[in-house]
């Protein structure tokens, strides 16, 4: 049994950056990760060395510091630890998905750093067998080390967009294509801040250096509008070029990318301490989607914040807010040159779905908006059942809020105005849920036991 | 009738209603219909309150014998009517409601409630270890004794709020708070809300817990919280059972029996609802409580464990979401539906704790019965709200 000061929730560079610094500073710290390694979106390799994807060596030698300053401390790591919740009573809920049983925590201090989400703008066909996200295509190649089979088409718009390409060829399996939806990327007035971001321009230059080599298209210009799926279970795709033009192409998969957002629907919001709960602190891309550089820097912000907070030090270093202000003016240098913005969702079909989970359509939504008598988010989510499915609305919430928005011409409203932020913040298995609840007991386990 | 107060004079006779729940939307929709120009006016949006945080079972096998169990067996018969003239299709099914004992003192419990819903006129029969088996297959075999009710049904609160919106031919606002009476000439002429005056011939009290501010005596309503617990599709996993099992441990938790040694402050009564969408819905607590966005832990594991208990398959779902809602509880259990008597034209519906869903429409159609001065055929003198006065006078 051990008694714990904070728990850290999310292995991802934020939590693990947040989780040594407060190690460091002398405070007990538990790290959860729902997964069964450290390294979070960006950081995951397979657990074969032999079959480990391509990164760029500055991006490797980071985490390896970072990953090394962990263990150098006493702070607890528990993998296969999902966060579940933070309740009326301020108990920390974290189901230990390998035990089957249930973490009931009280701690004084709650660093969330569970990581942003990858956007996808609904389209007709986004939602069929064979369609996936560029980042679930690069997760499932760090998992098993493979490229994807048969034939892929890359389409949206970013920089994730040329990395995965990029690993997918040094895998033997390059895409047909990348459909870059933006004309600008290349436009050398817009380009022209990113000069201030070396790093991101060598990253880029060594992708599409490998991509030239493989002979793989980077169209600027062209998106896909529409999927279909063919007699022998295969993809149309529908694309129209920059000129206007529409052409079409069968392939395997589609793997569609359209940026990544923060995500803090569904958790506890951040604030202080009261006499039931813990300080919460929101770090990394689930606050804000900065990247991996500044998700570093903000796991030590948030680590900074609790340290004053639990102990009363002072706020030490501006420096690494500092680095999230910079980074933060790269991201906004990169979404000048890609294109991240929602298009006219009410022009679409109405048979498009908007919520995989409950089958919902933009045509249904339409119908509900369809009214001088505006609905609430609320409402909406009730009445339509947007955010009611599985996934707890990570997707269709936003899509359905930037409806509203253009139907009414109001800003967009937040997800938590659909979907508050109630626990579980992710469906919870009831067999853990009536397991052992350990309260307040965490069996030591070495650090670096996931490594 | 209330006279014109508003220089416009070829107007209907106008009502504003506070709260656009399952009762002032009803009482909306049938005032509208009988010719009055209506407003509701929502310090949120329609079912914000316990509405929209509720089960919705229309429930007779649930409920005290006397004037509540009379009222939702016409609750229960008005949802079919509004079904059958197609105000409610599709918003309504009727189902079979199963109460089941587990403890041997249950047992006692069980006959009890069965025959006072005999005596009511509901249709019943005890079901043999056989018969549950049949219609029940995934009870435990702890199970001891089970009654299947006839002539309950289901409906979703919100669902219903947003047909009568839909169909109804009146005006909702949100986000308007009213604050109080407005009077004019010594007579109430409307409400003040926070953005000004609503002018109206007549007001209706239909805000849940908030109608408490408009009664002249205190400490009648009492927030009763409940939390309730969704879960994810049962399909091939859980087999569906047609319709809720209610412990009967529920009847003493709701009231509806006497009973029970749970500590002050928070009762348990476990609900197992097959929704419609194939989840299962699991049910809930009882808590002196007014916080209506939270919970717990501790009451979400042992409404869990009560319904593994009772329906072991249920071990192999997850759970998808767990709520709060706050009902509107009164001091002696009974809702509170008439004119207030300090004003001519001040109506009251509120205080239907866990009964709101069932006796909703119902109550909506007797306040636009009371407010246009016709004839009210159901028996409402147990909800005068002049009791609590003569109680606090004497
Ligand atoms: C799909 C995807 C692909 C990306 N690819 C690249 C790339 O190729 N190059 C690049 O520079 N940047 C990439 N990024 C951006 C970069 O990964 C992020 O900026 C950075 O990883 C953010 O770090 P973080 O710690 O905030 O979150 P993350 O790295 O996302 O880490 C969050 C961690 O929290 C865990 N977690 C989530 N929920 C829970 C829970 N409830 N309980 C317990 N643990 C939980 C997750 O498993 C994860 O390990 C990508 C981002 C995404 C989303
Ligand atoms: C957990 C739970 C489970 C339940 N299960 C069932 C069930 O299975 N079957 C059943 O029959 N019943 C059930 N109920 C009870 C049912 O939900 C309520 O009795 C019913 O919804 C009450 O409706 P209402 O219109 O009176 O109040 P509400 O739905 O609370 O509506 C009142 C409205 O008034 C508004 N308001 C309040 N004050 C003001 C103000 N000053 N100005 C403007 N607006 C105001 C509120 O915003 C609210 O929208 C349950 C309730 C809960 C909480």
């Amino acid at each position: 049994m051990r008694s714990m000061d904070v728990l850290v929730i999310g292995g991802g560079p934020a939590g693990v950056a947040a989780a040594a610094e407060m190690a460091r500073s002398g405070l007990k710290v538990t790290l959860c990760e729902q997964g069964g390694a450290l390294g979070g979106a960006i950081h995951r390799q397979p657990g074969n060395p032999a079959r480990a994807v391509p990164v760029p060596r500055a991006q490797s030698a980071r985490w390896h510091k970072l990953s090394a300053l962990l263990a150098k401390t006493d702070a607890e790591v528990l993998t296969f630890h999902a966060f579940i919740g933070l309740d009326a009573t301020g108990a920390v809920l974290v189901e230990d998905r390998r035990q089957g049983r249930l973490l009931v925590l009280r701690v004084r201090a709650l660093v969330l750093a569970v990581g942003g989400l990858e956007r996808v703008v609904p389209r007709p066909g986004w939602h069929l067998p064979g369609v996936v996200t560029v980042g679930g295509l690069q997760v499932m190649m760090k998992v098993t080390g493979r490229g994807p089979a048969g034939s892929v088409l890359l389409a949206g718009s970013g920089p994730l967009l040329l990395a995965v390409a990029a690993q997918m060829t040094a895998l033997g399996a390059p895409p047909l294509a990348i459909l870059e939806r933006s004309r600008q990327v290349l436009s050398p007035l817009r380009a022209a801040p990113l000069l201030l971001w070396p790093r991101y321009l060598a990253e880029a230059a060594g992708y599409m250096r490998r991509l030239m080599q493989a002979g793989v298209p980077w169209r600027l210009g062209s998106s896909v509008q529409t999927i279909r799926p063919t007699d022998d279970g295969r993809l149309e795709t529908v694309i129209v070029d920059g000129a206007g033009a529409v052409s079409r192409i069968v392939v395997d998969k589609v793997a569609l990318h359209d940026g990544l957002r923060s995500n803090s629907d569904g958790l506890p919001p951040a604030a202080h301490a009261t006499d039931r709960n813990p300080h919460v602190v929101l770090a990394g891309d689930c606050r804000e989607a900065l990247g991996g550089v500044a998700a570093i820097a903000d796991g030590r912000n948030a680590a900074q914040q609790v340290i004053a907070r639990l102990t009363g030090a002072p706020p030490m270093s501006s420096a690494s807010r500092r680095i999230v202000d910079t980074e933060r003016r790269a991201q906004q240098a990169l979404a000048n040159i890609f294109d991240f913005g929602i298009p006219d969702l009410l022009k679409l079909p109405d048979e498009t779905i908007l919520c995989r989970c409950e089958g919902r359509t933009v045509g249904a939504l339409r119908q509900m908006l369809a009214t001088d008598d505006q609905p609430s988010p609320r409402e909406i989510k009730l009445n339509g059942r947007i955010g009611m499915g599985s996934c707890q609305g990570r997707f269709c919430v936003e899509w359905a809020g930037a409806m509203l928005a253009q139907q009414t011409c109001s800003a967009q409203p937040a997800g938590a105005e659909f979907i508050g932020n109630r626990w579980p913040s992710r469906p919870v298995a009831i067999r853990s849920l009536l397991g052992p609840a350990v309260a307040d007991a965490i069996s030591s386990i070495p650090p670096n036991e996931s490594d | 009738m209330p006279h014109e107060i508003s220089p416009v004079s070829d107007r209907a006779n106008s009502v504003v209603i506070v709260g656009a729940g399952i009762v002032g939307m009803s009482a909306a929709y049938f005032l509208s219909q009988a010719g009055w120009r209506v407003t509701v006016l929502d310090q949120g949006a329609p079912a914000s309150g316990a509405t929209g945080a509720a089960d919705g079972a229309v429930s007779v096998a649930s409920k005290k014998a006397g004037p509540l169990m009379t009222l939702a067996v016409a609750g229960a018969q008005f949802y079919q009517d509004l079904c059958d003239a197609g105000v409610l299709d599709g918003e309504f099914v009727r189902r079979l409601t199963y109460v089941v004992a587990t403890e041997p003192n249950e047992l006692p419990v069980l006959d009890r409630h069965a025959t006072q819903l005999r005596e009511a006129g509901v249709t019943l029969r005890a079901l043999s270890k056989a018969e549950r088996d049949q219609a029940l297959g995934s009870l435990a075999p702890t199970t001891r004794a089970a009654i299947e009710v006839q002539g309950d049904g289901h409906a979703i609160g919100y669902k219903v709020v947003e047909r009568f919106r839909r169909i109804g031919g009146f005006a909702v606002k949100r986000n308007v708070a009213v604050q109080g009476l407005w009077r004019q000439a010594g007579k109430v002429a409307g409400v003040e809300t926070e953005q000004g005056i609503e002018r109206a011939d007549a007001v209706l009290v239909a805000a849940g817990r908030g109608s408490a501010a408009f009664l002249d005596v205190a400490d009648v309503i009492r927030p009763r919280k409940g939390q309730l617990i969704i879960t994810e599709r049962g399909e091939g996993i859980v087999p569906r059972f047609p319709g809720p099992l209610m412990s009967c441990r529920y009847l003493i938790s709701k009231g509806s029996q006497p009973g029970g040694d749970a500590p002050a402050g928070r009762s348990f009564g476990l609900v197992i609802d097959p929704l419609q969408t194939g989840q299962f819905l699991i049910g809930g607590t009882r808590e002196d409580s007014a916080d209506g966005s939270q919970t717990d832990i501790e009451a979400v594991r042992r409404l869990l464990q009560e319904a593994v208990e009772l329906v072991p398959a249920l071990a192999r779902l997850r759970v998808l979401r767990v709520f709060a809602g706050i009902r509107a509880a009164t001091r002696d259990g009974l809702p509170i539906v008439g004119r207030l008597s300090a004003h001519e034209n001040v109506w009251i519906a509120t205080g239907f704790e866990g009964d709101g869903i069932c006796l909703g429409p119902l109550m909506g159609r007797v306040s636009q019965q009371l407010i246009s001065g016709a004839h009210v055929n159901v028996d409402i003198s147990a909800l005068n709200p002049a009791r609590f006065r003569a109680e606090a006078a004497a």
